[in-house]
């Protein structure tokens, strides 16, 4: 594996490994390559959990209920992902303090891809650790990151976990 | 928080909108106009050759006789008010959009009331201006493509009417695409999400509509239909959930979105059977896909089947999973008229006063089945899922029936009055003399006293009179000439009530503009959630229901009410 080079070290913060991802199966299996990968490097773990703007048209083109049914469903969504998304953190704080690694937590709303750009931009990782696609025929929520436009926009290494990621380490 | 937006487009749209107006008014985009409304225009031709023909006369006569020549004014076809329809929409919002525009523009919004009304304005404008497009543009090319292809011998049927691409189904498509290509604009959004106001505006307006008998009969058959096939698909999905192992908040949230109106169901459903944000998105992404594709395949089925407007409002109303894709399905069925949306929204009604009471069983349903369930207060659920539009729906039933908006025993503004027959439709004295000879005809005294009534009134003078010489026209052996007599005396004692053919009007509109509005609301992205086994069992529900609907249809319903 290549070790980061001094050049690619951020004067103030250190090496930043971003781990980017909008809470899927493929993100949770790339958890340990992430993790590894920081290890290995010592570097700091910036975690990102996008709460991805699909759920903003969850309410489709209901038109029958009244405004208080869809202020409650609106509430209850966004309770279950809220909490959806600190028990993510959470889980993923307490592996980065058991392996002693530094972490820091973004939890952002919107756009997967826009939000992984816009946070590499802003912290200059040595690199960028997604998870993949799952396989065809396994459930989950069809909403994954734009390959191209993550490739275009980025100008650091990107690293892509295999969906078996977790045998093979 | 300030919700307008700083942007030109509501003034950009005006201006447009204006300048359509404007050409119109001038004449200068006739050449457009008698390309997309071929019919109208033909009229056009007929109206203006028939004009010049007697100008032609007339100038001779008053040649002869050394008099000036006549002037005449022409006739109005059904291009010219066809124009001048378009140039007072365009000039009245076009105008009220420039205004606003303008004042937004120049106005520093404050957080409040007057922020908020006026941030939905430039949404209503981005939906106006594209239903605007496709009911003047898109619908009359549709219309004309498709007859072309067919006389040209490209296609042996019109794809146009078979897929019936009107402004309705086009107008939703647009809708569509708008959202997942081009994206929601900012200053739009607000409006946008309006949109849900206009359908519900259009139910209320619906109920002016209706007859005592009529909705009585509807409602009855409603509740039937909607009663059997809700609580068999509700029950069907509960069964096969289980059964493939779904889970209990899986199978209640979905078993509402299939069972009674769909999305709507669903975001009702959810927080009482606490069911997971992907469950939600897997039912919801199953329901939008089903009920597109209704939309589309409905109306085909429909006209294959040669069902009147009863028969297709039930069956839509029944068999579509989705309550918005009931309106589309309706009004692509019948785009002309709204007698098929009439019957599907009285099922759209049934099916969501059905709403509460499913609510309440999956509420109970979940308590028993799930050990950590939250309780439901059952009172709330029943007061914060009540659709307080239907209460809207109904007053105005209630104050058109007493004859605030026409005469009270008006059927969709019709009323009967002989009072009110104008002058120049009184029987004339040549046709009472054909109408005397008739008298030996009659076959009963009611007939006779009918007709002599008729004969010294020269009208008629109430419905029973004109109910017995609607019967007298059927006489086979009744002379023609006294028939079309009889014909225009009960036409002339008929009478529209200006206000409730607002009222059609504003229907047509409120609806087309809702369902663009609501087409911008399904994102392929929602779509694209529908896998799995909710996938499966909506699928099964879904066909099941529009099947099983059908088959109740076609064989139980009649062909009117």
């Amino acid at each position: 594996m290549v070790e980061p080079t001094p050049s690619s070290v951020q004067p103030e913060g250190g090496v930043s490994v971003l781990f980017a991802h909008h809470g899927t199966e493929g993100a949770r299996r790339a958890e340990p390559l992430a993790l590894e990968l920081a290890l290995r490097w010592r570097a700091r773990i910036d975690h990102l959990l996008v709460v991805p703007a699909l759920w903003g048209e969850m309410m489709g083109d209901d038109w029958l209920n009244n405004a208080s049914t869809r202020d409650a469903f609106g509430d209850y969504l966004e309770h279950q992902l809220v909490c959806d998304a600190q028990n993510h953190l959470q889980a993923f704080r307490e592996r980065c303090q058991a392996l002693d690694l530094e972490h820091r937590a973004w939890l952002r709303v919107g756009e997967p891809v826009t939000c992984l750009l816009e946070l590499a931009r802003e912290l200059r990782p040595v690199l960028v650790v997604i998870g993949s696609r799952r396989p065809k025929g396994v459930a989950g929520l069809r909403d994954h990151l734009p390959l191209d436009t993550v490739l275009r926009g980025l100008n650091v290494p990107l690293v892509i976990a295999p969906w078996s990621s977790q045998s093979n380490h | 928080m300030i919700y307008t937006h700083k942007s030109p487009a509501l003034l950009i749209i005006g201006l447009l909108i204006l300048l359509w107006g404007t050409l119109n008014h001038l004449g200068a985009v006739d050449h457009w106009q008698s390309t997309l409304q071929q019919s109208a225009y033909k009229d056009h031709v007929g109206v203006k050759e028939k004009f010049e023909a007697e100008l032609r006369v007339a100038t001779e006569q008053a040649a002869a006789k050394k008099e000036p020549a006549p002037t005449m004014t022409m006739p109005k076809s059904k291009f010219d008010e066809e124009k001048a329809f378009q140039a007072k929409l365009s000039f009245i919002f076009g105008g009220a959009f420039t205004l606003i525009g303008l004042f937004v523009l120049s106005w520093n919004p404050r957080p409040g009331q007057l922020d908020y009304l006026v941030s939905t304005v430039p949404g209503v404008a981005f939906i106006l201006i594209i239903a605007l497009v496709v009911r003047w543009g898109l619908d009359p090319i549709f219309a004309n493509w498709g007859k072309a292809v067919k006389d040209a011998g490209t296609l042996s049927w019109d794809f146009a009417k078979i897929f019936n691409l009107n402004y309705v189904v086009l107008g939703i498509v647009v809708g569509i695409l708008v959202v997942n290509v081009l994206r929601i604009p900012a200053w739009a959004a607000n409006g946008v999400r309006l949109s849900r106001l206009f359908l519900k505006t259009g139910v209320i307006l619906l109920g002016t509509l209706y007859s005592a008998a009529e909705l009585a009969q509807l409602g009855a058959l409603s509740v039937g239909m909607i009663g059997i096939f809700v609580l068999g698909s509700v029950g069907i999905v509960l069964i096969m959930g289980r059964r493939m192992g779904a889970g209990n908040s899986m199978t209640g949230v979905l078993s509402a979105g299939m069972g009674v109106c769909g999305v709507s169901a669903t975001v009702a459903a959810s927080p009482v059977v606490q069911a997971k944000a992907s469950e939600i998105a897997y039912t919801i992404g199953t329901i939008l896909a089903w009920g597109v594709l209704c939309m589309f395949i409905f109306p085909t089925v429909g006209h294959l089947f040669n069902m009147t407007p009863v028969q297709f409002g039930a069956w839509a109303g029944t068999g579509i999973l989705n309550s918005a894709q009931v309106a589309g399905a309706a009004l692509a069925y019948d785009p002309d008229g709204i007698e098929t949306l009439k019957v599907a929204e009285i099922f759209n009604i049934t099916r969501v006063l059905f709403l509460p009471i499913i609510v309440l069983w999956l509420a109970a349903w979940y308590v028993k089945n799930e050990e950590n369930a939250a309780k439901v207060d059952l009172t709330h659920v029943l007061i914060s899922k009540f659709p307080i539009f239907v209460l809207g729906f109904i007053l105005m039933f209630a104050l058109s029936s007493m004859g605030l908006f026409a005469p009270a025993g008006h059927y969709q503004g019709k009323f009967f009055s002989g009072d009110k027959v104008k002058e120049e439709k009184l029987v004339k004295p040549k046709q009472v003399r054909l109408l005397e000879g008739a008298l030996a005809q009659m076959r009963n005294p009611e007939e006779t006293r009918a007709l002599k009534d008729l004969i010294a009134n020269r009208k008629l003078t109430s419905r029973d009179q004109d109910n017995t010489l609607k019967a007298v026209a059927r006489i086979p052996e009744l002379d023609n000439a006294v028939k079309g007599i009889l014909e225009n005396a009960s036409k002339a004692a008929w009478h529209d009530s200006p206000v409730i053919r607002a009222f059609r009007d504003w229907i047509a509109w409120l609806f087309a503009l809702g369902l663009i509005g609501l087409g911008m609301q399904i994102t392929g992205r929602a779509i694209r959630q529908a896998g799995g086994t909710p996938l499966v069992i909506g699928s099964v529900v879904g066909l099941i229901k529009a099947v099983g609907s059908l088959a109740v249809v076609l064989l139980f319903i009649s062909k009117s009410v």
